[in-house]
């Protein structure tokens, strides 16, 4: 049988997508997979072996990060996803897309974000969903669906004209565009 | 069908019914989520977490 604390390092890569998706920042993530790491060193006693060794982590960590956001009231609007994720031969109008992704997803709810990356990127079914999120099934399905349609939404055009983000959005790439035709480099656009 | 030659999604360019099995939307978000999350799965746990957990498991014992 797997020891705890095997399982632990085993599920490390995992809770440090959640932590991204929570977060939006790298470095945040990086603490928070820290800091719920040690929690759950210090509650190893109550985990009961055979159960859900998953969802008992993800909820430690989904604990940690609500914990951490009522103690800072903080909203960090850093996103330093796409500097380092993008495939470096990307054409330029596809970094465009995930840089626009990056943002929609940015815009999300939290917990819908979570929910779609834990579903979609990391496979996991709406009932491990649920029960890694501490919620009804239906509640985790909803999550998921909501996020989908409301990316699709955004990333499609089906928006109102006055919304804020396709308004930013369409100022950004105005803006890229405008540079390169200048020749100029349009990093330092999106590390804010 | 919506992805770029090198794995890195297009836009997307039409919906299609929500119960659509290959929806090109949800094609396209799930290539662009893992371009997005996948190298921070597989970027090597840090020294210093597996470290912390070494000296709990010995601890332990």
């Amino acid at each position: 049988m797997t020891s705890f604390h095997d399982q632990v390092i085993q599920i490390l890569p995992k809770l440090r997508v959640q932590a991204l998706s929570l977060t939006r920042n790298r470095s945040a993530a990086e603490d928070l997979v820290q800091d719920a790491v040690c929690n759950a060193l210090a509650a190893q006693d109550s985990f009961i072996p055979g159960t859900n060794f998953s969802a008992w982590m993800h909820r430690i960590l989904r604990n940690r990060f609500i914990s951490d956001l009522r103690k800072r009231r903080e909203t960090t609007d850093i996103e330093d996803v796409p500097a380092s994720s993008f495939a470096s031969n990307a054409t330029h109008e596809d970094s465009l897309a995930l840089k626009d992704l990056s943002l929609a997803l940015s815009r999300l709810p939290a917990d819908q974000r979570e929910a779609l990356v834990m579903v979609v990127v990391q496979g996991m079914s709406y009932e491990a969903l649920a029960e890694a999120t501490g919620c009804a099934v239906g509640t985790a399905k909803s999550r998921v669906f909501r996020a989908r349609r409301q990316l699709e939404a955004w990333m499609t055009g089906d928006l109102p004209a006055n919304d804020k983000l396709r308004i930013k959005v369409a100022a950004l790439r105005s803006t890229l565009d405008d540079r390169r035709r200048k020749g100029l480099k349009s990093d330092d656009l999106f590390s804010f | 069908m919506t992805g770029g030659e090198d794995g890195v999604p297009e836009k997307p360019r039409q919906t299609m019914s929500p119960g659509e099995a290959e929806n090109p939307f949800d094609i396209w978000l799930k290539r662009g989520l893992h371009q997005l999350f996948d190298d921070v799965a597989n970027e090597p746990i840090p020294e210093e977490l597996l470290r912390l957990i070494e000296d709990d498991r010995s601890e332990q014992k």
